[in-house]
């Protein structure tokens, strides 16, 4: 994947680079707005990766830019503010995704692999499958090897969430974000706790767990 | 009746009417005996001219010429003197005076006026050689006449400054009362959080506006203070992450590289101590965030009922691991207007209070109504509560109660609940009996 990275802070960039490019990506760095505006304009890249800070011009402004000049790559805005208006003002100005310096690397790959991925918004899916689990999403039923498991509304969602990103690592904040709509972190244990009674409905009767957790990076439930 | 008896300002405008209204009475009582003493010394001067303006004829003509003289004078009544002459066996031979026969020299004697009954009156009696009797007297009546005029006028003159004195005691003492109250006002407001409020300054440029308008400056002063040290606060923690974030990359590229055993663990920790700090500095910006008051222009209006009834869902499994309970009683819909992320993550750590600082088998409810334009929402629980005299302390900053010291926090959970509470213009209030509740008063939605 052509990943541009702009961002001033020669630290971050370094760090970025290098993770994403032991990933297998091609990633272009530079370090003014107004370069980054003009090779996104020029070259075709899959996802941006803006700092919104940038000597020059601001990332905000090359965002608004951008999305006028029709350029509709995927954008990911990174901020050191973690301020509630940023991020408000990040999406408006045409972003898809928006993550508070610092962050772990891991949080970033498992969004760049969102961001990549992300399905057109035209095709409605109604039903999700992946290692034995069935997910009805009009009947709002889940079975697993054709027995029903009966789930809570927050144990659907975060299943449901699982299943749109079968195969990839999905973080609990991602979880917060689109589970809970919380874009700040509670400080409690209700991801963790809320994925552990999932598992255990899952699993019940012996079953293998199908969700795999990674310390410090996140939940995973495999792709057929 | 007690504000009056309590306040200065009054107290002194009394204290000052009635001075001077005691003072216009030791005016009144000396000028009484003066004018009295001045008009007792005229008419003695009187009686005594007249005993000698008689001699020449008692020398002259003997008894006989002095009773001519005396019935002369009275037939004249060109002087208020009344006269008498005694025999030497005390029987009145000549005079109109009715009265005894008198000691001599100077007497208060009495007389019997023929309209006006018993008298008193000054007397002068002189013993002639042949043991007559001469008495000169004049009539009390005008002096006390003079002496009852100048009671009653500085009597009334008394009545009236008293009553003047109540009257403007009352005026200037509310005028400095009504003057004090404005600042006092003015400190209340900052007392209960507006550091905005500021003295209202007149255009007289008097004591009161001069003392209101060092206050001001003062105030001025306090407010760049505190703005200064939030300033720095939320600098130093902003200034702080970059490196911090580095650090923890650093730490984590580390992560990747070491794979299993006891140094890994010591990574892994060395991240969540890096995490934790980075947490703290969040919770600070956001404080100082909220203490801007820039976040009100997103505020939106936000189903707190409903809220809660989320809450409540995402928690109960906590509570339940941690062997308590947590029930909901938030029942249709209670709209405020705010922003639904903030009163969110206040109502989380009241959440999380209730469920780390409490005892195992803690019954915890939760709670949302609209009542009497205000949307109230509560965490009440069993458990032992704060005690009442911590109760405003363990909103400020970094506060931690003794007991909560062995549990992991901050200190700063609280604080960011009064930062979001005050953002909204919601009161906290604790309260408890058996068991301890925190309650957030949101005025409620006009939308709703």
């Amino acid at each position: 994947m052509r990943i541009l990275i702009a961002e001033d802070d020669a630290d971050t960039a370094g760090f970025v680079e290098r993770g994403l490019g032991e990933l297998g990506h091609n990633v272009t760095v530079v370090d003014k707005g107004t370069d980054a505006l003009h090779l996104a304009l020029a070259e075709a890249f899959d996802l941006l990766i803006f700092d919104r800070m940038l000597p020059g011009l601001d990332g905000l402004s090359v965002v608004r830019r951008l999305r006028t000049a029709d350029v509709a790559a995927p954008v990911l805005l990174l901020t050191a503010l973690g301020k509630i208006e940023d991020r408000v003002e990040g999406l408006d100005a045409g972003a898809d995704d928006y993550l508070v310096k610092p962050f772990a690397f891991s949080e970033l790959a498992a969004r760049v692999n969102a961001l990549s991925r992300r399905p057109p918004p035209q095709t409605t899916v109604t039903r999700l499958f992946a290692v034995g689990i069935e997910m009805n999403l009009l009947s709002r039923e889940v079975r697993r090897d054709g027995k029903i498991i009966p789930l809570q509304p927050r144990e659907f969602q975060l299943l449901e969430e699982l299943l749109r990103h079968a195969g990839e690592f999905v973080t609990r904040t991602m979880l917060l974000e689109r589970v809970w709509d919380f874009h700040f972190d509670p400080q409690t244990k209700i991801v963790e706790t809320h994925i552990s009674r999932l598992r255990s409905k899952l699993n019940e009767g012996g079953l293998p767990d199908p969700i795999e957790t990674v310390r410090g990076v996140g939940y995973r439930i495999p792709a057929e | 009746m007690r504000t009056i008896v309590r306040s200065a300002a009054y107290r002194m405008a009394f204290a000052v009417s009635l001075a001077f209204a005691l003072a216009t009475l030791l005016l009144g009582i000396a000028i009484y005996y003066a004018a009295h003493a001045a008009f007792a010394r005229e008419m003695d001067a009187g009686i005594q001219q007249a005993t000698s303006g008689l001699m020449p004829d008692y020398r002259d003509d003997g008894i006989d010429g002095l009773k001519e003289a005396m019935a002369q004078r009275e037939g004249r009544g060109t002087d208020s003197l009344e006269y008498a002459l005694f025999q030497p066996d005390g029987r009145r031979v000549a005079g109109s005076l009715d009265t005894p026969m008198p000691e001599t020299g100077w007497r208060m004697i009495s007389f019997l006026d023929p309209v006006e009954g018993p008298d008193p009156a000054r007397a002068l009696i002189t013993r002639l050689p042949d043991s007559y009797r001469l008495v000169v007297a004049a009539d009390l009546e005008p002096l006390e006449q003079i002496d009852r005029t100048i009671l009653g006028l500085f009597g009334i003159a008394f009545a009236v400054l008293l009553l003047i004195g109540l009257f403007g005691a009352l005026v200037f003492g509310g005028y400095l009362r009504r003057r004090l109250a404005r600042i006092e006002d003015t400190a209340n407001g900052i007392i209960a959080g507006d550091l905005s409020r500021r003295m209202t300054i007149g255009p007289r440029r008097d004591e009161f506006d001069r003392v209101a308008s060092s206050l001001n400056i003062m105030l001025d002063r306090i407010a760049s203070l505190i703005a200064n040290l939030r300033q720095v606060t939320s600098d130093l923690a902003h200034d702080l992450r970059t490196p911090l974030a580095r650090l923890r990359n650093q730490l984590e590229t580390l992560q990747g590289q070491v794979q299993s055993g006891q140094q890994r663990e010591s990574v892994d920790e060395a991240v969540e101590r890096a995490d934790e700090v980075l947490h703290l500095f969040d919770a600070i910006l956001r404080i100082s965030e909220l203490d801007e008051g820039s976040l009100r222009r997103r505020f939106a209006p936000v189903d707190l009922c409903k809220l809660v009834r989320e809450l409540g869902e995402t928690h109960a499994p906590l509570a339940e691991d941690a062997g308590k309970t947590l029930d909901v009683q938030a029942e249709g819909e209670c709209l405020v207007e705010g922003d639904r992320e903030l009163i969110a993550q206040a109502l989380i750590n009241l959440i999380e209070n209730a469920l780390r600082h409490t005892p195992a088998g803690t019954k915890i409810l939760i709670g949302a109504r609209g009542e009497f334009g205000r949307v109230v929402a509560f965490v009440r629980d069993n458990g032992p509560g704060i005690p009442e005299n911590e109760r405003e302390r363990v909103l400020e900053r970094f506060v931690r109660l003794e007991e909560a010291r062995s549990t992991p926090g901050h200190g700063l959970g609280l604080s960011l609940v009064r930062a979001i509470a005050d953002a909204h213009e919601a009161r906290i209030s604790m309260s408890g009996a058996d068991g301890f509740e925190i309650a957030l008063h949101f005025p409620a939605s006009v939308a709703a």
